[in-house]
């Protein structure tokens, strides 16, 4: 608290605070962030409030992003994807920040890895601010505190852009006045509606950004108020030396929208580092995605060739038995190699399919390899749950050389559980195909 | 809250659901048959994997729909009892039309005024271009993406990339474990 209450001093009293004071300034709240997770939490939920009112597509379309980069962080959740504005003045507080989300991440990504690391990197700050956040509750928005203090910190040297890009750095100047006015205080109507509640159709509103200019004046004690939905304005502050009409600061903020998206595809495609024009970009984008769809059209091409009947079913039951390099211990399944994943999940797929026992891969690690050895000579006329999860135990053990007898095995095995299979009929037209 | 390798769960499982109809038929295609109903399931399965919340996939599932190659098929038995919702490309057509007629007018302003500018407008007017060109080379490869405006297209792009991966990811390792399996 201490740090963020000499803060404000340093913010009200530079009437012209440069970019980069900002940002160090937004650096060290940000650090303070990571030493106060309770503050986090009230932080995360004004923060919400804001997100929420915001595009909610766009909300859980980040959600949904900046979960595929942290599973470590399961708690965050939906509220990392609403946190999810990088500045890019976080970039300074970033790398530690991704090495701590890198090895919680590291478990679900094969060869995504490095990419979904790169993302992280952009998006963990915010996230890592609020490392608790479950609650989706928010009280207040921040805007309505943004534009207050915007108001008492004095005015034009201030650039406020979006509320959702500037709550970061405003939320520690608010710190002081939103601790009283946090819980759930639904406070009336100033007509000001500076909360800005963004919704979807943001851009069709932005022209009502004069409107929120003056309304900003008047908002010495802003009223945060959840029932202030309705209003789905913009409220966007003019920066200095720059043209004020509603146009181009409706232009400025899309602008700011797209060189933000923008900088998400940087981390997501490789190579996007040093590119820093828009045309370049794009036109690395466009490269990554042709070469995408090329590679699944060559899948699937092949796929085609390698299976003239299409019956898939069998390679689900065997592609346990197909991956040379089994981890022993199926839990860390992201770490090792990419064969491993697919075996996990396609291992659960067939659980799934048959219905019959869960065989996680949890389970695998636990059964006796004496007991297996017993198994796998038990042929037909054994219980489909019994055989899955011998045949799961079964790339645990063997090397390749033994493949031969186990293929007899899981081809009896196999019999049961699939309804299109034809028995051990067709798994010998297979293996005749080879 | 999802998880990569859920993702890709999700995937597979619908991908094979998909597979299982060709297969009875699977006798009587040729390859290059069996590889477009290979990728034609994968993508409806990858797009309904998203459950209509992202509108590349909406946009997939509602161009198969209408294509007489077992995309109907496909998408039937795939979404199961989504697949109304999801079919439906509404009111996206009236902006594509208002849009082409705006870029006309727009190319036309930039030719007359090109006289009078200075060069540094000039030069920001070349890189506009370049951009809306790439742009436009971008919408027409993100599926429904001629529809969409820019920002949101950078999103749906965004997800697209992130969903052909996991597809990659999911028929690579099929495909391996498959070939594995021929193989010895």
């Amino acid at each position: 608290m201490m740090n963020r209450g000499t803060l404000l001093p340093e913010m009200l009293h530079c009437a012209d605070i440069t970019v980069l004071e900002r940002q160090r300034a937004r650096l060290k709240w940000q650090q303070d962030q990571l030493q106060q997770p309770q503050q986090q939490q009230e932080l995360q939920q004004q923060q919400h409030q804001e997100q929420q009112q915001q595009q909610q597509q766009e909300v859980r379309y980040f959600s949904e992003l900046s979960q595929l980069i942290s599973q470590g962080f399961d708690e965050c959740g939906l509220m990392m994807g609403q946190q999810v504005k990088p500045d890019p003045a976080f970039e300074n507080g970033w790398p530690d920040l991704g090495k701590i989300v890198a090895p919680a991440a590291g478990y679900g990504f094969g060869p995504g890895f490095e990419a979904s690391y790169a993302i992280s990197r952009t998006s963990s700050s915010p996230p890592a601010v609020v490392p608790e956040a479950v609650d989706v509750k928010g009280k207040v928005s921040v805007a309505a505190l943004n534009a207050k203090v915007s108001a008492a910190v004095g005015r034009e040297s201030f650039k406020k852009r979006k509320a959702d890009k500037v709550q970061n750095t405003k939320v520690a100047v608010e710190e002081n006045t939103k601790d009283k006015r946090m819980k759930g205080s639904a406070e009336e109507g100033d007509s000001s509606k500076i909360t800005e509640q963004n919704n979807n159709n943001n851009r069709s509103n932005s022209n009502t950004n004069n409107n929120n200019k003056n309304n900003k004046e008047t908002s010495a004690d802003t009223s945060k108020a959840s029932e202030v939905q309705k209003h789905d304005y913009i409220h966007v502050r003019a920066r200095r030396g720059q043209a004020t009409d509603s146009h181009s600061l409706a232009e400025r903020v899309r602008r700011e929208k797209i060189s933000e998206r923008m900088k998400y595809l940087q981390d997501l495609v490789p190579g996007c580092n040093k590119i820093t024009g828009k045309a370049g970009m794009l036109d690395e984008i466009i490269n990554y995605v042709q070469s995408l769809q090329r590679q699944v059209e060559f899948l699937s091409m092949k796929l085609a060739a390698v299976n003239p009947r299409l019956d898939f079913n069998v390679d689900n039951l065997f592609a346990k038995e197909a991956f040379p390099v089994c981890p022993s211990n199926f839990p860390t399944i992201g770490m090792s190699s990419e064969m491993t994943h697919p075996a996990a999940y396609l291992h659960q797929f067939n659980s799934l399919q048959q219905q019959a026992v869960s065989c996680s891969g949890l389970d695998l690690g636990i059964i006796n390899p004496s007991e297996m050895g017993l198994r796998r000579t038990i042929s037909a006329p054994v219980s489909a749950p019994e055989t899955f999860i011998d045949s799961s135990c079964y790339p645990h053990l063997q090397p390749s050389s033994n493949w031969d007898s186990d293929f007899q095995n899981f081809y009896n095995v196999a019999s049961f559980p699939s309804q299109q299979f034809t028995g051990t009929l067709e798994a010998s037209n297979l293996k005749m195909e080879m | 809250m999802r998880a990569p390798s859920s993702l890709k769960q999700e995937f597979l499982r619908k991908w094979i659901l998909g597979l299982q109809i060709c297969s009875s038929s699977a006798k009587s295609m040729s390859i290059s048959e069996r590889k477009k109903a290979i990728k034609l399931s994968a993508d409806i399965a990858m797009a309904s994997a998203r459950n209509g919340r992202t509108s590349w996939s909406r946009a997939l599932i509602a161009s198969a729909s209408k294509d007489d190659n077992h995309g109907k098929l496909f998408v039937q038995q795939i979404l199961g009892s989504d697949c109304e919702r999801l079919t439906k490309i509404s009111t996206s057509i009236k902006r594509l039309r208002c849009k082409k007629i705006l870029k006309k007018s727009s190319g036309t302003i930039i030719r007359r005024r090109m006289k009078r500018i200075p060069d540094k407008a000039v030069a920001s007017s070349i890189a506009k271009q370049m951009v809306n060109k790439r742009t436009q080379i971008l919408k027409s490869l993100v599926p429904g993406g001629v529809f969409m405006d820019e920002v949101s297209l950078i999103e749906e792009t965004l997800d697209y990339i992130l969903s052909l991966r996991a597809q990659i990811d999911v028929m690579r390792s099929l495909a391996d474990a498959t070939e594995m399996m021929m193989n010895c």
